[in-house]
């Protein structure tokens, strides 16, 4: 029985941290038909500037809480400067943002000189419930991921701003014609997903250690889950994510771990082929 | 360049001159290509220099190793030329980026090979790299070629020598430390590619010859990053020792979820083979607390070696900063294999491939990261002392070595 509930935990957080990971991908590819390559760095800065506040030795939490805006900050500066010349060709786009990606990921590996760095989490320990451990800090993963996933929801179908920011995407031409100035949404919403990645970055940081390559790694299963929810949609993105990170850590329960990471993907591809626009597509924001 | 014509009356010459001899050597380092440097010597001889080739990582994911590989060449050679050379004639350095890629690697190498032609080569790190470059060096090249990585074995071509520990020699005095230290259930958590397969091979029939068992023995996807399932295996198993061949980015999250799940609390070793001063940072020391590793040298071992301790202190003292001389990063590796090249060079006084290598053969070093090493004749690999430590509060303790110096049983 223990041995259930540890695991149904273990595979729950999993799940959470690929739904924290690939919120904001979902917000810029849906909303945007950006495919953002970037995406993964800006998980790692929101990681990297968790660390300088723990070298500087500030509060980790507090860090926590810097990253998302910074995060922001640069993605808003990146994004009048190189993204926005690429609405139009989502192909180049795509390449642009690699490079953009690509910059970011060989700075911070020249800054931390190439290794790994632990960096502690703010809430150490474990909530013991007889024979199950389980480690506050995972647990407050699953807490948050849920509150972040319902205020995004919230604030994309029932606020002003949302309604805005949906009309914008959904018919530039005529939002602008209505008065709304889509340069300044496209550019708050790419924020405000490099924003979302930043947060996951700083939240994940302490279970995966710091390193260049902390956001790569779940790049190609963000792309798969915002594949197989339906590009378009948060609710897809969000269902994808979680069906991806429950099977990543459940397959290995039952199967060679080797098989495993293969299986997600057929599973995937199988899934793709049965509803091509998407487990939610016609039931969404 | 010297010039021994200089006046001697002049009282600032001596100053200038050493600030001339250093800016040599800081401006000597020309760039010859993306990815190529050349450190020229600062004097030079009527035959022209030794040109000496290392292909290692600069760039890329293991960045860190490949520069602390630089670095201990750097001041091998430094020292060597300090001390008037080889055979009378200066090194000169020829560095190139492999860029921890295996095609851009065969690329730069052979600059090496037919551009710069290189008398000797050192370097590579992974056993993928090594395989990649061999053959441009060895085969098409005629070149010597020295590797200086821990690594699985069985890498018998001539005129490849290998100066890095092998399975043997981080297994046959280990594992029945571990057995002592931790229990007989082991357990063999991997990452799927060819080091961890061949090590385990030799790990599993020292376990067992020992008396020990192998609860399980797993490969997972280089990438993978959540081990709940493994740790529960573990835990449930009741498994002694944790034989850990899982790799950064992988190991990270798993020792932290093993320690989450109270392995280290209820009495469980955490051991692995390559874990050195860089690898110790990757999780909060409590988290790995006890975690044993057997190498060729630690930085502990400086303590009561004086030799080591001289080396630790140059590679300090000239490279400050994060790139740290370690042994599992093939710079211990490096710099013995550059001392037995020399000391071969100097007895066969040639720099001919076939007389260094038969004079490579039998070469011994009396001092070296960790103590003396000698080269075992007819195996083209290298006898070390070996150490095992513990990790305690995030640094070393060395808590056994070995008697004498250990046969690398390759070949």
């Amino acid at each position: 029985m223990e041995g259930v509930i540890s695991a149904v935990f273990e595979v729950l957080n999993f799940g959470a941290i690929m739904v924290l990971v690939v919120l904001g991908l979902g917000v810029i590819a849906g909303m945007m038909g950006i495919f953002n390559f970037a995406h993964g760095e800006f998980v790692l800065l929101g990681a990297y500037t968790v660390y300088l506040f723990h070298t500087w030795t500030l509060p980790i939490w507090l860090g926590m809480l810097a990253a998302p805006v910074v995060v922001a900050a640069i993605a808003l500066v990146l994004e009048r400067l190189v993204i926005r010349r690429f609405y139009a060709v989502p192909v180049i786009a795509m390449l642009g943002t690699y490079a953009v990606g690509l910059a970011i990921r060989e700075s911070v590996r020249g800054l931390i000189g190439g290794l790994y760095r632990a960096v502690p989490e703010p809430l150490i320990g474990s909530i013991d419930i007889g024979a199950v451990h389980i480690a506050r800090w995972r647990l407050a993963i699953v807490v948050i991921t849920v509150l972040v996933m319902v205020g995004c929801y919230l604030l994309l179908t029932r606020t002003g701003l949302g309604l805005t920011v949906r009309a914008a995407l959904e018919n530039p031409s005529l939002a602008r014609a209505s008065g709304l100035s889509t340069t300044r949404i496209y550019a708050g919403t790419f924020a405000f997903g490099a924003g979302l990645a930043g947060l996951a970055g700083a939240l994940v940081v302490p279970v995966f250690s710091l390193s260049a390559d902390l956001g790569i790694r779940f790049l190609i299963q963000g792309f798969l889950a915002v594949m197989l929810g339906g590009v378009g949609s948060f609710e897809g993105s969000v269902a994808g994510a979680a069906l991806i990170g429950v099977m990543s850590a459940a397959l290995p329960w039952g199967v060679a771990p080797v098989l495993a990471d293969v299986l997600v993907f057929l599973i995937a591809v199988v899934l793709v082929r049965l509803w091509p626009r998407g487990l939610t597509a016609g039931r969404t924001v | 360049m010297r010039d021994d014509n200089e006046p001697r009356h002049d009282p600032s010459m001596p100053n200038r001159r050493r600030f001339l001899q250093s800016a040599a050597w800081t401006w000597g380092a020309v760039a010859a290509g993306a990815g190529s440097w050349v450190l020229r010597p600062t004097w030079a001889s009527a035959q022209g220099p030794i040109k000496v080739g290392i292909a290692t990582d600069l760039t890329g994911a293991i960045g860190y190793a490949g520069n602390a590989n630089a670095n201990i060449a750097k001041l091998v050679v430094k020292e060597i030329n300090g001390k008037g050379g080889v055979l009378g004639r200066p090194l000169e350095l020829h560095i190139e980026d492999t860029a921890s890629n295996e095609s851009v690697a065969v690329a730069n190498v052979r600059k090496l090979i037919q551009r710069d032609k290189v008398d000797v080569v050192f370097g590579g790190i992974t056993s993928s790299m090594r395989n990649a470059i061999k053959d441009v060096i060895v085969t098409r090249g005629r070149t010597l070629y020295i590797y200086p990585q821990l690594y699985e074995g069985k890498e018998c071509t001539p005129f490849i020598y290998c100066t890095g520990p092998t399975p043997a020699q981080q297994c046959d005095e280990f594992i029945p430390w571990l057995m002592k230290n931790g229990g007989k259930r082991f357990a063999l958590p991997s990452a799927n590619y060819v080091w961890p397969h061949v090590l385990n091979q030799y790990a599993r029939k020292v376990i067992e010859g020992n008396g020990g068992e192998v609860i399980f023995e797993e490969y997972y996807p280089l990438d993978q990053v959540e081990y709940s399932a493994t740790v529960n295996k573990i835990m449930t198993n009741k498994v002694d020792v944790v034989f850990n061949t899982v790799i950064p980015p992988g190991v990270g999250p798993f020792f932290k979820q093993l320690y989450e799940a109270g392995f280290t609390k209820r009495g469980g070793r955490l051991s692995c083979v390559y874990y050195d001063e860089n690898t110790l940072n990757i999780n909060a020391p409590h988290e790995i607390e006890g975690l044993a590793s057997c190498l060729d040298y630690f930085r502990a071992v400086t303590k009561d070696e004086p030799g080591s301790a001289r080396i630790q202190a140059d590679y300090d003292k000239q490279f400050p900063g994060p790139i740290v001389f370690a042994a599992g990063s093939a710079a211990t590796g490096m710099y013995r294999g550059l001392k037995l090249w020399e000391a071969a060079v100097k007895e066969a006084r040639s720099v001919g491939r076939e007389a260094v290598a038969k004079a490579l053969d039998h070469a011994k070093i009396s001092e070296g990261p960790g103590g003396p090493a000698e080269m075992v004749p007819g195996k083209r690999h290298c006898k070390m002392r070996m150490y095992t430590a513990v990790a305690k509060q995030g640094a070393y303790d060395i808590v056994a070595r070995s008697k004498g110096l250990v046969d690398p049983k390759e070949c």
